[in-house]
Parts: C-alpha cells; structure tokens; sequence
C-alpha cells in the first residue's frame, strides 16, 4: 500500500482526506454505503489521483468487538415488525412497522396521525372534561392479555407486543 | 559497596537453602532473570526455585529447552501471534500453536498448575491432554486464543479436579453444545474464578446455579449473553461474596417480581470491586445497579452497546471510587466531563468506539480528553479513540498527568491533522513523551512527520512499545526511534515510508528487541534477505498471502507485504505455513 505522495506541510488537500472524515459533504446513506464497503475489506476507488485506498482494518478493533457492533448494526438497521392495529368501530385494521420508531412518543405519534384522534397511553396528559375525544392505546402480549401501552421499557413492549388496539374511553 | 578495611562478604559461604530462601522474596521476571546472570552458583540456585516463568514470544526457545532449565516450574505464561494479530494482519494459520509444548510438559516430570496464553493457536486435544497430564493443575486463562471448542472446556471441566480458575477473555471458540458446564464433578468445590462471557452458545443454567451453589471460594464469575435475569439473580444469591461480576443479559421488566428479587440480591453483594459485562441491556434499568457502585474500582462497559450517553453518566456519578473505566464513546465529551469531576481516583481510562464509520457527532473529541488530564490527576493508562485531536490538547493532558505509563490514541481517520491548526500532531505527541518520563507504551495517531520520531528518540527513554501507523515521512523518522529508544523491546509499524537504509543500519538492535513489524512500508526483499543473513540469531519472516508465494516469483526489489522478525534462540520454526517464508 505505502502512504500518499503528499509532503509533511500544514496545507493537506482535502482530497486526501478520507471521503467519509471532517469536512463530510456526503450524504449519511453513501457514508452508510462507505462504511459497509469498509467492513467487508473493498478498498474504495475514487477519482482524484492522489486519493488512496481505505484502509479497511483502520481503527484497530479487535474482532470480537467489530462483530458485536455489526451485530448490534443490524439489530438496529434491517428488521422490521409489523403489528396490526384496530379501531374501536373500524373493521378494517391497519399495520404499523414497531420498529420504525424509537419510541413511545414517536409510535404515538404515527398512530394519531393514522388515525385521527388523540390517544391515551400510561403517559398521557388527559384534558378531563373532554373523555369523548380520546382513545385508549392498549396491546395485547404473548400471554394474551390486554395491556396498557407505555408502562414498561419500549425494548421490553417490542419483545413483548403482539397486536394493537384503540377502544373508545 | 565498599568495605573499607573490613573483610569482604561472600555470599557463597551461604548454603544453597539460605540463597533460595532469599530468592523466594523476589518475584518479578526481570529481577529473577537478573538475579540468574550474576553467577554460575546462583544461576543454578534460581533455575531450581523458579516456579513462574513467563514467555514473551513462544519461538524464541524450545519447550525442551524450558523444562531442562527450569525443572521446579509450576506457572507458564506463553505468548504466540504479534500484537497486530488483533487487527487481521496476521493470517489465521500463522503459528502460535500450544499443542507442542502442552506435549512435551505433559511427558516431563512438571507439576503444571497454572497455564496462561495469549493469541495462541490451542485445540480441543490439547486441552484434553493439559486437562489428563497435570494433577494438581489449578488455573488456565486463554486471553485472544482461537481454535478450540466447548469440547475442550468440557474435558478441562471433567478432569481437573482441584481448578481455581478458568478465565476465557475474548477467544473465538466454536460452540459444539457441549454441556461443558455440567462437567464439573460434584466434587469440585474449588472455583475462585470462572469467566464464559467471550461464549456465544447457551449453556445449562442449573448446572451452573449448582456449580456456584458449591463453591464457596468464588470471587470472580462472568457470565455471557445466554445468562438471563432470572439465573443471575440466582447467582448472586449464592455467591454474595463475589468480588468480580460479568453480567450477561440484562433484559428486564422493571415491575416483575424478578427484579424485585435481583435488586435485593444485588444490595446484599457488598464487596463486589469490579463489574462488566451488559452484553444484551435494556435501558432504564440500570438503577438497581447503583447501591453497588460507591466501592466500585473497575468499570468495563465496552460492550455494553445497548446502554446510550445519558445512561452512562448517570451510573459513573455514582462511582466515585473508579480507579479503571473502560467505556464506549456514546459517553460523549460531556459524559468525560462527568466522570473527570467524579472519578477522582481514576488510573486508567479506555474509550471505545460505538460507530467507528458512522456519523461524525457520535465521538469523543480531545475536548473530553482535557477534561478528563484535569480532573483525574493520577491518570496513567489511556487508550482513546476519537474524532480528532489537537496539539493545543496534547500539551494541555502532558502537562495535567505527567504520570502516564501507556498512552494510545487512535484518531478514526489516521493521518488526520490538528483540525484547529491543519499542522500535524508532532508537537503535541512531543510534549506528552517530554512530559511523561515513565512511559513505556505509546501508540500515535494522526497526521504525523518525522519530527515527532524525533522527539521519542530524545525523550522517551522508558518507552518499551511503539506502534506507528501511516507516519512518518522517510527512514529518518525510524531511524530516529531505534537510535533513541534503548529500552525497546516491541515496535511494530503499518503503513509507512520506511524503507532498507532505517531497516539495515543497525541490525545488532534487534537483538535487544523481541521483535519488530512492518507491514506496508518501503522494505523491499532485498533488504530482508540481507538482514537475514547478517543476523543468525534472528528470524525474519515474510508474510504474504498471494499467488507469488507459491510460484517463487519474487524479485528482490519488491516491495515486501508484511515483515516479522523477533530474536531466537532455538533457530527458525518449522510450523509455519505456506503464505510465511522465513528468510
């Protein structure tokens, strides 16, 4: 490999720098896409003639390490779960994909809007004169009860949810 | 020392008895191996009460050679692969292999009680024969060890009887299920320490609730991911007195009457010094694990990957008592600024990264860096991955923690310069081996000349091992490292322009070296060859894994992929295999 023919002074080209390091115009997909590239050892090509190849073994992690990131990458990234959703009165159900979202608060949201109403969850903040408006968030676990959405972990709700349901208050 | 006129003492007069009974008070390698050279007579009195020996390079002498000299041994600690092994520089089947000294210690007369190996090559035969050949053998630790099974760990299980200590710390070991846990005779009562976290199968729970349910002497227990809350917590049960936990999985519902019960048998574990583990965590629930950290001294949450910044400092502020952290960047500069105004005893600080090709914002900086040097005076072991560093930070943690005895840093993109000034980081390299007269270790990263090899050549006189990667702009910069450095012993190099003339001009160094590396420098074969040849006394290595190995179609001019030379005493190996030519 041998370093870049570039001479020790201050003025360092940003061309060659790493493409995906400091001044970072990419997107956050193609630094998705570098970083893939990275882990399976490709060197990257690129156009300017004083770019180099990456070094795919740079930072020094040992291989338990980099495997338990790429695990817990893919854990994150490329699955999805799909639940299904009823209303109250709506035959029809809906499906919402549980691990889009990072949160309570963002599944929440996506429900509302999917529905059109205002949802009460183990959180909620409930305006009492108005019980008419809201609905009740509760799901059903691997036991088979019925429970009300938020009150334990949200990792631990993924691992334990198996279907949705709005009721009327 | 002068007598004067006073009759000079003889220490021979002494028997033998009375030499050895001095010798037993010094413990250290190095003074032993000096205490051995000082003259025939007591080269034989410590050759005979020698019980630990320790083994830098395992072909740098013969299992033969250490059994005739050492015939009292009990402890062994051998070392296979190079350090840049860790890395996947080295290939799989380079060498390194136990199998022939478990052999020949297993036909001599040694009372083995104590095996440890690090990067070594170890099979499931020969950990059957270390398990049947050595009666009271006592405690095996396999640190970066691969080529073994749970069938291995079974056989060690079933046959050795009075085992203190089996300690596996991240090896790459096959999962065959073998129940290696219920191998344990009922009679084995003698565990102190037990470490599976590096195990990625399932184990049998019962048979490990029972394991520690009789032994009464466990003080260090690690378990791996397939340990759930519920065995945990019937493990702290039985062994209050643990002083060293791994926690596997903790996944949990903080309302379930299991963590109820893990709450109360985590509060009744009171000397509990040192924990790791969280292999598999779920958020929010660290807080049953805060009665235990006031006398917390070591923290290890690099793979804790579930556990995010907020979480982290939330922990650390009740550690006050923190000598050694080991942690993942996600902590952020703030969370640092968070441990350097708590951990006030901190030595050594380990931060890892969490997203190493990701999004820049999700790092460490040298800002928490300079926290942590003004926080933590009696800082001396760091290794630190990060963002980006500056001279101005460098300058600043030399001058806060003078005391640093290994300093790492790995900048993500390494020749990264200073992003304040764009000058590379010689400067502020320069002021911490200035500034750090103890240092043994060090590892630079970031944009790098000649001018800061210069400055370890001048100043880092302790300075034991260097490891240099894309630095450097000629052989100078070498060359400045070899002729300063006098207490190096370990130098390996990756990525630099480094050529034949630092490589040649002074081959009689690498006799006082164990070894050096240089992996995609400016060696050419030539200058291997030549070296080879004026140094017997060493073996110099090629690696390289393409098709030219096999046709022989090397030319000497050639650049040379990866070189490993080390000192020897027992001539050229003859395991290795065909992508390593030894010259």
């Amino acid at each position: 490999m041998g370093r870049a023919t570039n001479s020790s002074s201050s003025s360092i080209d940003s061309s060659n720098h790493f493409a995906f390091s400091s001044t970072g115009a990419s997107s956050s997909s193609s630094q998705r896409d570098l970083s893939t590239d990275l882990r399976l050892g490709l060197s990257i090509s690129t156009s300017h003639p004083y770019a180099r190849e990456q070094p795919s073994d740079w930072p020094p992690m040992k291989p338990l390490f980099v495997q338990a990131l790429a695990e817990e990458e893919n854990e994150c990234n490329s699955a999805t779960f799909y639940v299904k959703v009823y209303m109250d009165g709506i035959p029809i159900g809906r499906k919402l994909d549980l691990l889009a979202h990072e949160s309570y608060y963002d599944m929440i949201r996506t429900l509302e809007h999917m529905f059109n109403t205002n949802i009460i969850w183990a959180e909620a903040e409930v305006d009492g004169d108005h019980y008419e408006k809201y609905h009740v968030l509760t799901y059903e676990d691997k036991e088979g009860d019925w429970m009300m959405v938020g009150d334990v972990p949200w990792e631990m709700f993924l691992s334990a949810v198996t279907r949705l349901k709005i009721t009327k208050c | 020392m002068s007598w004067g006129s006073r009759k000079t003492i003889n220490m021979n007069y002494f028997p033998d008895e009375v030499l050895e009974h001095v010798f037993d008070f010094i413990t250290s390698h190095k003074d032993r191996n000096s205490v051995s050279l000082v003259c025939k007579s007591w080269y034989k009195i410590e050759r005979y009460s020698r019980q630990r020996v320790f083994i830098g390079n395992c072909y740098s002498i013969s299992p033969e050679r250490l059994i005739a000299r050492f015939p009292g041994l009990k402890s062994l600690t051998l070392k296979g692969k190079p350090h840049f092994a860790d890395f996947n520089l080295v290939p799989y089947n380079w060498g390194g292999f136990v199998d022939p000294w478990i052999k020949a210690l297993a036909e001599s007369r040694i009372g083995l009680e104590e095996l440890k190996l690090k990067r070594m090559m170890v099979s499931d035969d020969s950990l059957e024969l270390l398990s049947k050949s050595f009666v009271n053998f006592k405690s095996l630790v396999l640190v970066s060890c691969e080529g073994f099974s749970t069938d291995g760990l079974a056989a060690i299980a079933a046959n050795c009887r009075f085992l203190r200590e089996l300690d596996l710390q991240e090896n790459d070991v096959d999962d065959h299920r073998s129940h290696w846990l219920s191998c344990f005779h009922e009679s084995c009562t003698s565990l102190v320490s037990l470490n599976f976290a590096c195990l990625r199968g399932e184990i049998n729970f019962v048979a490990l609730e029972r394991l520690v349910a009789r032994s009464p002497n466990l003080k260090s227990l690690k378990l791996n991911r397939s340990v759930p809350l519920d065995t945990l917590q019937k493990l702290l049960i039985q062994a209050p007195q643990l002083v060293d936990l791994g926690i596997g999985s903790y996944v949990h519902d903080p309302y379930s009457e299991t963590y109820e019960k893990l709450k109360s048998a985590i509060q009744r574990c009171k000397s509990i010094r040192s924990l790791s583990g969280f292999l598999e965590v779920a958020p929010r629930c660290m807080s049953a694990i805060y009665p235990i950290c006031a006398n917390l001294t070591f923290l290890n949450l690099s793979y804790a990957l579930g556990l995010h910044g907020n979480e982290l400092t939330k922990l650390i502020q009740h550690c006050r008592k923190l000598q050694r952290l080991w942690i993942l960047d996600c902590i952020g500069d703030k969370g640092l600024g968070v441990v350097a105004s708590t951990c006030k005893e901190l030595q050594e600080l380990r931060v890892f990264p969490s997203d190493p090709y990701g999004a820049e914002n999700a790092a460490v900086t040298e800002e928490g860096l300079v926290l942590i040097s003004a926080g933590c005076p009696k800082l001396n072991s760091l290794l630190y991955f990060c963002q980006q560093m500056t001279n101005a930070a460098l300058i600043t943690v030399a001058k806060n923690c003078p005391n640093f005895i290994r300093f790492r840093l790995a900048t993500f993109d390494p020749i990264k310069p200073d992003p304040v000034t764009n000058q590379p980081l010689d400067e502020g390299f320069g002021a911490i081996v200035q500034s750090c007269k103890g240092l043994k270790r060090l590892s630079l990263s970031g944009l790098l000349t000649d001018q800061v090899f210069l400055y370890i050549g001048m100043y880092a006189e302790q300075l034991e091992m260097l490891s240099i990667a894309f630095a450097g702009d000629s052989d100078k910069g070498m060359l400045y490292v070899l002729n300063g450095c006098k207490k190096l012993r370990k130098l390996e190099i990756r990525d630099c322009p480094f050529g034949n003339a630092a490589l040649l001009e002074d081959v009689g160094k690498y006799e006082t070296m164990r070894s050096l590396w240089m992996s995609s420098c400016e060696v050419t074969l030539g200058g291997c060859k030549t070296l080879a040849e004026k140094m017997p006394s060493l073996s110099v290595e090629i690696i390289d894994e393409s098709e030219q190995m096999m046709d022989f179609s090397f030319d000497d001019r050639q650049k040379v992929e990866r070189m490993y030379l080390y000192r020897t005493l027992v001539g050229h190996r003859n395991d290795a295999p065909d992508c390593v030519w030894i010259l």
